[in-house]
């Protein structure tokens, strides 16, 4: 049943010039399968991980301790003014490197975890910038409100700062999440099984590199559509009745 | 009469506050009894709304004493030390006092759970209770976006209420509002002060100070000038500044004080801003 | 103790003078310990062998750096000269002209940038015949074209905002004192545009800047090939260490100023 529909697909795209006959060659087609696979897992991780950093960042930033807050601004501004790529060849080249030294051999942050902390903290510090400017939208009495009403610093920041800063940056974390979907792909760097890495592998010795790239682009296309879609579906339930947009 | 003589539930002694290089306030007296209403009345910039923060601790002063029943606040060092201070005295400010993404019937219960520890239930009977006090009962579903000024005030204060203080200021809370709203607010804080509610008043409405206060203060540049019961500050008073003031607000419309919502502009989002 | 309330004068005001600010900057002061301590090394001759190697091999790695710079002003200036042309017809009346450019838009910025500059690379072919002549047809203007699409795409958004968000009132205004369309646009809209694109511009030429890091998947030799290369010759591991982290310090080196200079911009600006 599945071959055929294979069948029929290779034989609908031969005429246009593009040979997706790899996908009848089972090997290669498992192959492709767990790109898909890890591609999506990657995502996965990396969403709700760069979102946790974001907020822990944006909360070191506006506590009002300087000894917290300066150095991890330096730290923000080398990450944000870094390639992603370099930063994952340093995290994955050295520190992976020193690490595996320092334990002599059973490390156990695999390719991938590396992954998903470069790309997770890359677009956690843009989390943190725009959940920043939310906390300090917030109008300065209404803090003093929430003080009067005897909330400590921890329970101001939960109740009252991140909830209206979450609804002021709802639009830039999703835009940073739809970028963060289309980073996930510089995984092939360093040889992590996601999509891409598995299409140059099958395109190294098919030469249908077009035809791969094409798949692959249907398929961010859709989970950075599936992303847009979550993201105006929070901002609906998010909604404050009375500031009407 | 009683014999023995009942100390201020509210006092302040030569209180000094600077911000910075400015003097704020330069030596300010206030004793407040319990049961009293008592105003502050006075020029923008006097430092009356200093006066309402210091009582809470959102200000700290360089100098002097202020005891709220048996507590120094000026020797008040740690966070949960003010969190106990700030159980007992209710504050409602100018605007903005309501969080904009809860209903109203949360705005409520939101202190009384998380900080009293109450269970929902009662948390929510009691703020059923309050709003009916302040006449919002059939709103508890709303949200502060759509309500009128005069009608979130209301809420600001029965939420000031929730955890039963002992003490309950006012900062300007009806400078914000369009003049047929300013009523509503009045009659709510009225019914306090007739309840028997110790309260102080940051307020630009003379008649309404005149009417409901036990002793009302004016101050100018940091000082008190004068203080008194409302008949002798209003009626005849001994500095020529009070009397200069009282002429200067009497006729003249409240200056209207509103801030443009910070949070309604930023819900506007700029596409140009988007970090690419 | 300090007042719980910050009040707007504790906020420092950034002082009118360039050159105070930039000696009080702590990564100005970092680069200029970093030089102290390379000149003491030179004067002494104690020189780590690993820095040595990176001397040794700074030419090429500059090289390899001017490899990215070029990519990136290139793709820029191909992207933004795209880029206009397909925001000014994204507001064309015509329906059909704003259905292809919204596709367009829609399509490279919803594109993996490396699965772009795949495309450009192995696609493309890699010589053009032109009237006989064979021209080589170079990796790193594939990855050229490759990171132009997707800054063209960027920047026709960038321009369709600006133009939106310039208020109709000055339109009607502008052609009630009988100017034409195109005299409207190039006299009065365009200069207000430019004003107005410049930060997200410049944020974008950022963002290319170090996706030109991706040419060295596709075997162009930029910076990050080069390092890699020199660190594979070298074979050190402090060496391998210092090479990487150079990347990074070239990186922000080229780029925090950028980054800076495009936040002055837009408090400059703001009011605009």
């Amino acid at each position: 049943m599945i071959d055929s529909v294979l069948h029929a697909w290779v034989a609908f795209f031969k005429p246009l010039g593009l040979n997706y006959s790899f996908v009848q060659d089972p090997g290669e087609l498992s192959a492709f399968g767990h790109g898909l696979l890890v591609t999506l897992q990657l995502c996965a991780w990396t969403i709700p991980v760069s979102l946790l950093f974001g907020v822990l960042i944006a909360a070191a930033l506006t506590s009002g301790r300087p000894w917290l807050a300066r150095p991890l601004q330096g730290f923000v501004e080398v990450t944000r003014n870094t390639p992603t790529l370099v930063q994952l060849y340093c995290a994955f080249l050295v520190l992976n490197m020193l690490i595996t030294q320092k334990l002599g051999g059973g490390n156990p942050i695999t390719p991938f975890a590396w992954v998903v902390i470069v790309v997770a903290l890359h677009k956690g510090v843009f989390h943190a910038e725009a959940l920043r400017a939310g906390i300090e939208a917030v109008p300065q009495v209404t803090m003093e409100a929430a003080r009067s009403l005897a909330f400590s610093r921890r329970q101001i920041l939960t109740q009252v700062q991140l909830p209206l800063a979450v609804r002021f940056a709802l639009p830039a974390l999703v835009n940073n999440l739809v970028d963060l979907v289309k980073m996930t792909a510089i995984a092939s760097a360093i040889a992590v099984g996601d999509v891409t890495y598995e299409s140059i592998m099958i395109w190294s010795h098919r030469d249908n590199v077009l035809e791969l790239l094409l798949l692959i682009l249907l398929y961010f296309g859709l989970l950075t559509w599936l992303v847009s879609v979550a993201g105006r579906w929070l901002e609906d339930r998010l909604r404050m009745p009375g500031y009407g947009q | 009469m009683s014999i023995i003589d009942i100390s201020p539930l509210v006092s302040l002694r030569d209180v000094h506050l600077a911000f910075g290089d400015t003097e704020v306030l330069k030596g300010i007296d206030v004793e407040v009894k319990q049961g009293q209403a008592v105003s502050i009345i006075g020029p923008s910039g006097s430092g009356k709304s200093t006066i309402l923060r210091c009582i809470t601790g959102l200000l700290r002063p360089q100098r002097g004493m202020i005891q709220v029943g048996d507590v120094r606040v000026d020797g008040l060092k740690t966070e949960s030390d003010f969190i106990a201070l700030r159980k007992r005295v209710g504050f409602v400010f100018q605007q903005y006092n309501l969080f904009p993404h809860l209903s109203v019937l949360e705005n409520l219960v939101i202190s009384p759970i998380k900080v009293g520890g109450q269970p929902r239930a009662q948390a929510e009977a009691r703020a059923r209770e309050l709003l009916a006090k302040v006449r919002m009962d059939h709103k508890e579903r709303a949200y502060p976006g759509e309500l009128s000024g005069g009608q979130q005030q209301r809420v600001a204060i029965a939420r000031a209420l929730t955890l039963q203080p002992e003490l309950i200021l006012f900062d300007e809370v009806t400078s914000a509002l369009d003049p047929e709203m300013v009523g509503e607010v009045l009659t709510v804080i009225r019914d306090l002060v007739q309840d028997g509610l110790t309260c102080m008043l940051v307020t630009h409405e003379m008649r309404f100070a005149e009417e409901v206060s036990d002793t009302v203060y004016f101050t100018e540049a940091g000082r008190i000038v004068e203080s008194g019961p409302p008949s002798r500050i209003f009626g005849s008073p001994q500095s020529e500044r009070t009397r200069a003031f009282l002429q200067r607000s009497s006729g003249a419309a409240v200056a209207r004080q509103s801030s443009p919502d910070p949070i309604a502009s930023y819900l506007t989002f700029d596409p140009l801003r988007l970090a690419v | 103790m300090a007042n719980d309330l910050a009040l707007q004068a504790g906020r420092a005001q950034a002082s009118g003078r360039f050159l105070p600010a930039l000696l009080r900057d702590p990564w100005f002061g970092l680069l200029l310990a970093l030089v102290a301590l390379g000149v003491v090394w030179a004067a002494t001759g104690t020189t780590p062998a690993a820095v040595q190697a990176l001397w040794h091999w700074s030419p090429a790695l500059l090289r390899g750096l001017g490899m990215n710079i070029q990519i990136s002003v290139l793709a820029m200036a191909l992207g933004t000269l795209v880029g206009l042309v397909v925001g000014a017809l994204s507001l064309s009346p015509s329906r059909l002209l704003r259905r292809l450019t919204r596709a367009y838009v829609l399509l490279f910025r919803n594109a993996p940038i490396l699965v772009l500059v795949y495309f450009t690379t192995y696609v493309f072919p890699f010589e053009v015949n032109l009237a006989g002549w064979y021209l080589p047809f170079p990796d790193w203007i594939k990855v050229v074209i490759g990171l132009g699409l997707p800054a063209s795409a960027n920047v026709a958004e960038i321009f369709r905002g600006a133009i939106q968000s310039i208020p109709s009132a000055q339109w009607e205004a502008a052609q009630s004192l009988a100017f034409k369309r195109t005299q409207i646009f190039r006299m009065i809209v365009l200069p207000q545009c430019v004003r107005r694109m410049l930060p997200s511009w410049m944020n974008l030429m950022a963002s290319i800047t170090m996706s030109t890091s991706l040419a060295s998947l596709v075997g162009v030799h930029d910076l990050v090939d080069t390092a890699t290369v020199a660190s594979n010759t070298v074979a050190r591991s402090d060496f391998t260490i210092l090479v990487y982290f150079t990347l990074l310090a070239l990186f922000f080196a080229y780029c925090y100023p950028i980054a800076r200079w495009t936040r002055y911009l837009e408090r400059r600006h703001e009011h605009y």
